[in-house]
């Protein structure tokens, strides 16, 4: 920028090089920095639907917290789903802040998530029949998270940036928990371990959907290449799918367990995993909203929102005080 | 949206201090519909690992913050006048007379500054 | 407690001790299905740390009687039938119509109402098993203090703005006060074995707790202007016999789905 003019008196072009100059030095946008309307947008796609995602996921779990089968289990799943609402509470704020200048705020979010909108992450679509599933969803989808988290800790955003560090730091907790848990069930007795085995058949088809197609050719948009233009994310797809098969394969072998995908393994020559890809349709039908279980979470979340609309009335009636 | 749901969701921002002799950090914000419920919320939502000997919660509105042009005000050329990098060559004076130059360290009565 | 027991006290001891873990752990459950649903995110995360912290609480008084020779900590949370358990029938009830899965319409103001109210029990009952001759249990009571206050500042904090807010707040918040009050009672009675715990010094007499609960219900009463509701009344039945409600059974059942299938392999 030139010295001495005022950032007001930028012409569009000038202030969209000034900001491109930011994030290229590494410099982090704050909330009320000027930014270009795409890099907002994009930015409120991604993190609202990382917001509402981690609000929706809170409740395939929380079908596990009472059952949890002893005091400790109970302790601590219920400690890891209130994480998962911190989460939420974490991203959506970020969210909200971004979308204040276009006059938006939580409550559209929501309404957005009823509507049908806003979506969330496949995986909180889906069933979570037996404890093994409990167990699954903490180990594997929230090891799939942490991936695809852990890469945006040094997204271009700040606001995004500084949550997800608080998030990831919480995220080590989880994969514990969720390393505790299947270890327990693997040692255990057959019908622990065959419940282990049935819910990695379950989940196997949503953890490779879980970081999303290879390219846009399957989804006809090109989000994660602007978002990579503008810094907010650092790997594609398909690196963060490599990533998480060659992190956690070897410990779903070492377990002995069996991937339900007879063609899966790694190929010297490419350095990659070769895998039965998935059908993306399914994918799309799935985060639309006609996954197994997506009517019912959001109904749930409708349901409770509808039944404390009286306290929401009441507390804002309350300010004064 | 109504005019009453607007009022519940204000923003607060959350400042807190992790000992007694910390200063307080901005940590996150949260949507409360007034200060005591922020405060209530504050504790549980950014608190319930980490110690914390203290938490200020204010309401964003309260908050003048420089915009992205007035932060060109923070900018100010080099000003050695007024800090010890403009005084290096007192040390070899002092030197000059077999005196040692004071430091922060004795002018601070002999406290490294406290962090 | 220096003296050994006899058998007479240290069974109303144990009975005191059911009472004081399954209160918590009945209200503790009740409290996680609420996990996701609550009014705003915030408190949602809010409300679950004070329902874990119950839990926690629970857990450490079925340690107690552990070493008491009841069996173990997580037998005596998933396996007991429900004649065994000794909390308040009014701590049972469930949160509303539904379950935690499906169509659960929750009140809100009932569980703000019963979350106060025996937020307000419990400290004092805690400040009077400080001084139990018991001394695991006044340990035990001084630890649990530390993480009450918070409790019952959350609690009053929603009952005082709620009931002095809108025309329908205070129309529910009433309403729920009023079926809180019919069975706040069975909360403040110590049971049948009452007279020995209180002989031999776990805890303080009942009618002196129950008159010091009164006296601060009855401030927030005046203050938040709230009318009198007379005496608390035991109207469901006394749960310190062992008498409960098919939402305790309901309850149990959940709570120990998963444990009960195999109780003696690792979880």
């Amino acid at each position: 920028m030139q010295a001495g003019l005022r950032f007001e008196q930028l012409t569009n072009e000038e202030k969209h090089q000034h900001f491109m100059e930011r994030i290229n030095r590494g410099e982090k946008i704050e909330a009320d920095d000027w930014m270009p309307d795409d890099y907002r947008t994009s930015l409120i796609r991604l993190i609202s639907m990382h917001g509402i995602s981690e609000i929706m996921g809170a409740l395939p779990e929380k079908e596990w917290v009472p059952k949890a089968p002893s005091l400790h289990r109970k302790l601590a799943i219920m400690a890891k789903v209130q994480d998962e609402m911190g989460h939420g509470q974490l991203l959506l704020r970020v969210a909200e802040d971004l979308m204040a200048p276009l006059g938006n705020t939580r409550e559209d979010i929501m309404q957005d998530l009823f509507s049908g909108k806003l979506k969330f992450h496949n995986v909180f679509h889906m069933e979570a029949p037996t404890w093994g599933d409990a167990g699954m969803i903490a180990w594997l989808v929230d090891g799939a998270a942490i991936i695809s988290q852990s890469m945006m800790l040094d997204s271009s955003y700040g606001p995004y940036a500084r949550a997800l560090k608080r998030i990831c730091a919480e995220e080590v907790f989880h994969a514990q928990h969720g390393e505790s848990i299947i270890l327990a069930l693997a040692e255990g007795t057959p019908e622990q371990r065959e419940l282990l085995q049935d819910a990695l058949n379950r989940w196997w088809t949503s953890l490779i959907m879980f970081f999303g197609p290879k390219s846009a050719k399957e989804t006809g948009n090109s989000n994660a290449d602007r978002n990579i233009m503008y810094k907010i994310r650092t790997k594609t797809n398909e690196e963060l799918r490599q990533e998480f098969f060659t992190k956690y394969i070897p410990r779903i072998w070492a377990l002995g367990l069996t991937i339900p995908d007879e063609t899966i393994h790694f190929d010297e020559e490419t350095q990659l995993w070769i895998y039965q890809d998935v059908d993306w349709s399914e994918f799309k039908q799935i985060v639309s909203g006609n996954g197994p279980r997506s009517q019912d979470r959001l109904d749930l979340r409708r349901r409770s929102y509808d039944n404390n609309g009286w306290v929401r009335e009441a507390l804002a009636a309350q300010k004064a005080i | 949206m109504s005019e009453q749901e607007n009022q519940f969701y204000n923003v607060y921002e959350v400042f807190s201090k992790k000992t007694d002799k910390a200063s307080f950090q901005h940590q996150f914000s949260l949507l409360a519909p007034n200060a005591d419920m922020a405060l209530v919320m504050a504790k549980e939502n950014f608190f319930r690992r980490e110690t914390v000997a203290d938490i200020w919660v204010v309401k964003r509105e309260n908050i003048r913050g420089l915009t992205q042009g007035e932060r060109e005000m923070l900018k100010r050329m080099d000003k050695n006048y007024r800090e010890t990098k403009g005084y290096g060559y007192l040390k070899k004076k002092w030197r000059d007379y077999n005196q040692e130059q004071f430091t922060e360290k004795h002018i601070m009565g002999g406290r490294e500054e406290s962090r | 407690m220096n003296k050994a027991m006899n058998e007479q006290e240290q069974s109303a001891l144990i009975e005191l001790i059911y009472q004081l873990g399954d209160d918590d752990f009945i209200l503790a459950y009740r409290g996680s299905e609420w996990l996701g649903l609550a009014p705003h995110i915030e408190e949602d995360v809010a409300f679950s740390s004070i329902s874990q912290d119950m839990m926690g609480h629970a857990t450490m008084y079925y340690h107690l009687l552990e070493e008491l020779g009841e069996g173990d900590a997580d037998g005596l949370a998933h396996l007991r039938k429900p004649g065994a358990f000794r909390n308040a029938i009014l701590l049972e009830k469930v949160n509303g119509s539904g379950t935690y899965l499906e169509k659960p319409d929750y009140d809100w103001a009932f569980t703000v109402v019963r979350n106060y109210f025996y937020a307000v029990h419990k400290q004092i009952r805690l400040e009077s098993l400080r001084l139990s001759t018991y001394e695991p249990l006044g340990d035990a009571a001084r630890k649990i203090m530390t993480e009450q206050y918070y409790h019952l500042m959350h609690w009053e904090l929603w009952f005082k703005q709620l009931v002095t807010s809108t025309d329908v707040a205070k129309k529910r918040m009433l309403s729920a006060v009023g079926k809180v009050w019919k069975d706040f009672g069975g909360v403040l009675t110590l049971g049948p074995s009452y007279s020995e715990m209180v002989k031999a010094g776990f805890i303080e007499d009942e009618n002196l707790l129950k008159k010091r609960w009164l006296n601060r219900i009855d401030r927030i009463f005046e203050e938040t202007g709230v009318p009198p509701q007379g005496e608390p009344l035991i109207e469901s039945g006394n749960g310190r016999k062992g008498e409960h409600t098919q939402d305790l059974a309901d309850a149990l059942a959940t709570l120990s789905e998963v444990y009960a299938t195999n109780p003696a392999s690792g979880w």
